[in-house]
């Protein structure tokens, strides 16, 4: 079977990974626009902001003499009636099978000033590719201040990792809330003074109308409502667009992205697929690598004949409740000190028909603010600010459909900290049954009779009793009890191996 | 009767103070028996100094002589009756039954049709004269052990990184210097608890890291700022390790230099963990990613490169018993070798060895695929050398068996062996998926078992041959860091109860092979050094008399050199190069896959399964120790309070947990030490409660380990369906 994958990015080098290493008769031609090897296009924000070096984002490449990758080559041709795509260099590939991977591209805004002879203004970008972030990177010893158009995931991300560089840093946004797409207001104005302390200044219901130059490079924008913010960096972060423009060229039905049907195909032309964020289907395209990488994965085990991998699809299917629940939809926000995960049903939506519950919990002054909803027992959205424990707990018990505790309320109240940790209780709180020596089940009562016995030492105690003869652990308690039974009977009697040990949470005798 | 058979080591045979070790895990307490005729217990435990346990003991440990003493202890070979149950028998008869079935089962099936399945509790000579008798009497290629259950996974990884596999590679008491010490998958502070006393230095420093999905007694270590405990969802381990690599290289904080030098594969390793940023894990495994960036920080500031004291990685069972066991070690390693701490003073990586004599007895050719010295049975050279010492023609030796699981369900089927001779497990209790093994045993034609107890394995046997244990022997254990040491017998054992070395010679025998499987263990040990000369596991050099003029001896150690000086064993392994052909450690890329069995509809929830201080391995021994029953004395399951409340449960209730394999009934504890989203079970029991009913048989594609520590398992008030309460109330 010849295969040819349109795009060498996140999701179709992964899908071609997955192929080659199930499907023995799969012979692969990889037309891969850039000529970098395929890399995590995800960390590119991290790379901005410092915390990830560049050479740390390449990815698996497919080792095998099936596989054939051009990079540098882009395709500019597909003849569906023939079964071939033409590429840059004009050679001609046939398939039996044809996958477009052609990610999206980002929306550059009508800015007025930004555009030259040579692309993009200096001091201007987007943040794309791996050379968009090395621009960037090379540019931010010269700045002082950066402004960011956008604030979604991506426009969060690059304008935290810049102000933690020391760049003064405003965000822009178009609507009246950060994230707009994940976030309803009380949880927007909570991440909003998050930013702040982060020392990202936030800008809503405006837009950035146009951009001036000194000798060159960028110098200020002014934003709609007529402000002229000074900058040394601009970075447009408005959102992507599906990448569709060949296959609108080869006749495939498009909308936002590629249209594709539940087995990722064509409508038009059963040899033909789609994957990763050109992609549009059903559900609709939520722009998230785990919903291209899923997609990879479904579709070689739809062509390999493989359930197996499919099992918890199947049983998602089987479930009316949470047939809905896309797995696959949760947000996170990669910036340090801007703690931000939403998944499923967040900000604002629509009831419908469903019978959900939500509860929330909102606290501003300390940055906080959580909500979950529930459906039949089962997490079906949540949004997180400023809780990294309950996000992270919420996120393992949303994309495994793990069952909510009775009442929801319990996903975001926790017990106190301390009803966990007995081990702050003072030795003389202790009852003769609370076990002093784990390793030998020795309670202090024991202990305590050992020395009425006449046990004077750590080591006479150990020798009556076996307390502290297995990991040693105890035997500043068992000192504790020594002492404490020596104040209570005769005034002085001290165990001097064991000054200075005495642990935390005990009363000196 | 009450004849020696052993032999004793003339300085120990009289009342006198007798040096040995612990009868139970791998750390092998150094002990002192001091023989008490006349009282209850023929003897006297006490801890004894030694460099791993420092005099220190647990409760099993303290309370060993119990099992000496067994209300229900073997003294005589039993043979079934026609009526289910069991008679006393001679020797004599019971060995002639057994030798006279194997022969008619060789002649009507082949000699395939008889296996041994070894134990990881034997002493090295055992395990090394096992090994030899299926080879070169039996002529079986079917011998595996329950070590398939406990190292497969870590000496698989190890092997393929290293070339060798020592288990930890360094004397246990170098933790103590390091400023962080990683465990993952490994409860030490239970079971073994000694062990605990080496983790000071770390957790003084701050340096403690625990992986669990549970707060255990381990994990409680690192409270009050002595380390960092992540509790990660119940199989995702893997994703854990991946995404700690990834932040060591995304912050440029690997050993550059050490890589470049002493490994290779680095490149794909890099491009593997490219995908595992830690938010991405987060979502995965249930650990903050700031969390995970944490610990890689804490991790590369103790390493070397950074001027730290140095760090440890440390793997258990809880990683290592998965399907993907082997490939989640070498995640361990990768990490490890990108922090540059393997094969350097003061740091290193190491698997944590479980059974008694985990590491010996899976070094002298217990395992399907191997010969002494931890040579490959498929390698010509070693079938050649090993045939050598045996006097056998190298064409005679059988090839390559099949693992634990392979073995058990191929038991009594057209094409399995219809005989299987036990010695040291107890498989019922401790194998997975519990239920199909006693089926595979009930299919059987024979089965022989060998044990101190009647085991529940024991209890379906055709004949069960009484044997001596520890304080009634002599011979070698090798402990978790690859260390060689003497067990010493004290007292005699009680009836007709005999070595194992005794019993295969006699069998040998009566199969007509008349030379090669002698009683004194010291001269078996021996031949075992001898065959092992040359080999990985090279003991060459090692004699009863260097150890007990207490020398302490790390493997290898190879035979005197040309000018007679004794090798000094090896404490400290990997210094210069690994034994791999270009002196290189391998780093070899893998990725994280979901449980085999993962939750789901119907089955919502994890089922972890591990020990309780009290007892050790199926329990057989412990169970029967009064003190310690009397602590531990029922299975139970460990749930959140959360789970409890949604399921309806209060403690001390019956719960009923269901799996694809099985059910199994045990009292609720409640704690707020687990993940709401999993139960914990200890495996130590049989019947109702028995948890390996519950676990998964499906394998490491490599390693043959079963997946014990994950699956997905319904659960319930025992009074109530099952199906309506998992699926919640609104559900149906």
């Amino acid at each position: 079977m010849k295969v040819v994958v349109i795009g060498n990015g996140m999701v179709g080098s992964r899908f071609v990974d997955d192929l080659v290493s199930r499907d023995a008769s799969a012979q692969v031609t990889v037309l891969g626009k850039e000529t970098h090897e395929p890399y995590n296009r995800v960390l590119l924000s991290s790379v901005v902001a410092g915390k990830t070096a560049p050479d740390a984002l390449a990815t698996l490449t497919t080792d095998s003499d099936r596989v054939r990758t051009l990079l540098g080559v882009s395709a500019v041709a597909v003849d569906r009636g023939a079964m071939t795509v033409t590429d840059s260099t004009g050679d001609v590939h046939h398939y039996d099978r044809l996958v477009f991977a052609t990610g999206s591209q980002a929306r550059i805004p009508g800015i007025q000033g930004i555009a030259t002879d040579r692309g993009l203004l200096e001091g201007v970008s987007v943040l794309k590719d791996l050379d968009d972030a090395t621009g960037i990177v090379a540019a931010i010893p010269k700045a002082r201040r950066a402004v960011v158009l956008g604030a979604g995931v991506l426009g969060l991300e690059v304008a935290t990792g810049l102000a933690s560089r020391g760049l003064a840093v405003t965000l822009v946004h178009h609507a009246d809330r950060l994230m707009e797409r994940q976030l309803g207001s009380a949880a927007s104005s909570i991440a909003t003074g998050s930013l702040q302390r982060l020392g990202v200044t936030v800008v809503t219901e405006t837009s950035v109308a146009s951009a001036r130059d000194s000798r060159g490079a960028v110098k200020s924008v002014t934003l709609t409502d007529g402000t002229e913010i000074l900058t040394n960096l601009l970075v447009m972060c408005a959102g992507t667009i599906p990448e569709t423009a060949l296959a609108r060229k080869a006749g495939l039905p498009c909308d936002r992205g590629i249209m594709v049907g539940e087995d990722l195909a064509s409508p038009a032309d059963p040899a033909v697929f789609a994957i990763g964020d050109c992609a549009q289907p059903p559900e609709g395209g939520s722009g998230l690598v785990a919903q291209g990488w899923d997609q990879a994965k479904r579709l070689v085990a739809a062509w390999t004949a493989d359930a197996v991998a499919e099992s918890r699809v199947d049983a998602v299917v089987e479930s009316a409740d949470t047939a809905e629940l896309d797995v696959t939809n949760v947000v996170r926000v990669k910036a340090s000190g801007l703690d931000v995960v939403t998944m499923g049903l967040s900000g604002k939506f629509e009831h419908g028909e469903r019978e959900l519950r939500a509860v929330r919990m909102a606290d501003p002054a300390i940055g906080r603010f959580v909500e979950v909803v529930v459906s039949h027992g089962l997490l079906v959205g949540a949004t997180i600010v400023g809780d990294k424990q309950c996000a992270t707990e919420l996120g393992s018990m949303y994309t495994r459909m793990l069952p909510v505790p009775s009442d929801p309320a319990h996903l975001i109240i926790r017990p106190l900290a301390n009803a966990t940790r007995p081990a702050a209780v003072a030795v003389e709180d202790m009852g003769p049954d609370h076990t002093i020596c784990q390793c030998n089940a020795v309670p202090k009562g024991r202990i305590e009779e050992a020395v009425a016995d006449g046990c004077s030492s750590v080591e006479d105690v150990a020798r009556a009793t076996r307390a502290g003869t297995g990991c040693g652990d105890c035997r500043s308690l068992v000192g504790d009890i020594i002492r404490r039974c020596g104040t209570a009977d005769a005034a002085d009697q001290k165990v001097p191996a064991l000054a200075g040990s005495a642990p935390v949470g005990t009363v000196e005798g | 009767m009450s004849a020696s058979h052993g032999t004793a080591s003339p300085e120990n045979t009289s009342g006198d103070a007798v040096a040995t070790h612990c009868p139970y895990c791998a750390l092998q307490c150094a002990q002192t028996l001091t023989v008490t005729p006349g009282k209850r217990l023929p003897l006297e435990v006490a801890g004894r100094e030694f460099p791993t346990n420092r005099g220190g003991l647990c409760q099993k440990g303290w309370t060993s002589a119990e099992v000496l003493r067994a209300q229900d202890r073997i003294t005589s070979p039993m043979i079934r009756t026609a009526d289910g149950g069991f008679r006393e028998a001679s020797w004599d008869e019971a060995l002639g039954l057994i030798s006279t079935r194997i022969e008619e089962l060789q002649a009507s099936h082949g000699r395939e049709s008889i296996a041994i399945f070894g134990g990881g509790g034997l002493t090295n000579e055992k395990a090394y004269a096992l090994g030899k008798f299926a080879r070169t009497v039996l002529r079986t290629p079917f011998i595996d052990y329950n070590g398939r259950f406990c190292m497969s996974s870590a000496a698989a990884a190890s092997n393929r990184a290293f070339g060798m596999d020592r288990g930890l590679g360094f004397p246990l008491a170098d933790l103590g210097g390091a400023d962080a010490v990683l465990v993952l998958g490994s409860n030490m502070g239970v079971t073994m608890p000694p062990f605990v006393q080496h983790l000071a230095g770390s957790r003084e420093r701050g340096g403690l890291i625990v992986v669990d999905p549970r707060e255990t007694v381990t994990a409680k270590l690192t409270h009050g700022d002595k380390g960092i405990h992540l509790a990660p969802v119940p199989g995702t381990d893997m994703v854990v390790l991946l995404a700690l690599t990834h932040v060591l290289i995304a912050e440029g904080l690997v050993d550059t230099d050490y890589l470049e030098r002493r490994t290779r594969g680095f490149d794909a390793v890099r491009r593997s963990v490219a995908g595992w940023w830690p938010e991405r894990a987060e979502g995965v495994c249930g650990i903050a990613a700031d969390e995970l960036r944490r610990t890689a920080r804490l991790l590369a500031k103790a390493s070397p490169r950074h001027g730290g004291r140095g760090a440890y990685v440390l793997t258990g069972r809880g990683m290592e018993q998965m399907s993907q066991g082997t490939a989640c070690v070498t995640a361990a390693i990768n990490l490890a070798l990108c922090l540059g701490l393997v094969g350097r003073h003061g740091s290193g990586f190491g698997p944590v060895t479980g059974q008694g004599n985990g590491q010996g007895g899976r070094e002298h050719g217990q395992k399907s695929d191997q010969l002494p010295g931890y040579r490959m049975i498929t390698d010509p050279a070693a079938r050649e050398y090993v045939a050598g010492v045996w006097g056998v023609d190298p064409e005679s030796l059988p090839g390559p068996g099949v693992p634990a699981v392979k073995l058990l369900d191929s038991l009594g089927r057209e094409d399995g062996p219809q005989a299987l001779l036990v010695h040291g497990s107890n498989m019922v209790v401790s194998a997975p998926n519990a239920d199909a093994v006693i089926e595979s045993l009930k299919r059987l034609q024979l089965l022989v078992v060998a044990d101190l107890v009647p085991s529940e394995t024991a209890l379906l046997a055709d004949v069960i041959l009484p044997v001596t244990q520890w304080a009634e022997e002599e011979g070698t254990m090798t402990n978790l860091e690859g260390r060689i040491i003497r067990r010493r017998k004290a007292v005699d054992a009680p009836g007709e109860a005999r070595s194992e070395l005794w019993i295969l010679g006699e069998l040998a025998r009566r199969l007509s092979v008349y030379e090669g499987f002698p009683e004194d263990p010291r001269v078996v040990f021996d031949e075992l050094a001898r065959a092992s000369a040359g080999g990985k596991a090279d003991y060459a050099g090692i004699t009863y008399e260097r150890l007990d003029a207490g020398e302490e001896l790390q493997w290898p150690c190879p035979a005197p050199d040309a000018s007679g000086k004794a090798h000094p064993g090896t404490p400290r392994v990997f210094l210069d190069r690994f034994p791999t052909p270009d002196g290189r450690a391998t780093m070899v890329a893998v990725d994280h896959h979901a449980p085999a069995d993962d939750v789901r509809a119907g089955a919502r929830t994890y089922l972890v399964t591990g020990r309780v201080l009290q007892h050790y391995q199926s329990g057989a021994q412990t169970r029967r120790v009064e003190e310690l029953n009397a602590a531990q004395p029922e299975p139970f399951v460990e749930l959140h309070p959360l789970l409890a409340d949604r399921i309806g449960v209060a403690e001390g209730e019956d719960v009923i947990l269901t799996t694809a394999r099985g059910e199994a009934v045990a009292r609720a504890v409640l704690t707020e030490g687990i993940r709401p989203d999993t139960v914990f079970m200890p495996f130590h029991w049989a019947g109702a409660g028995s948890a390996n009913r519950l676990t998964n048989d499906v394998t490491d594609p490599i390693s043959g380990m079963p997946e014990f520590k994950v699956t997905a398992v319904a659960i319930a008030p025992a009074a109530f369906p099952i199906t309506t309460v998992e699926e919640g109330v609104n559900a149906r």
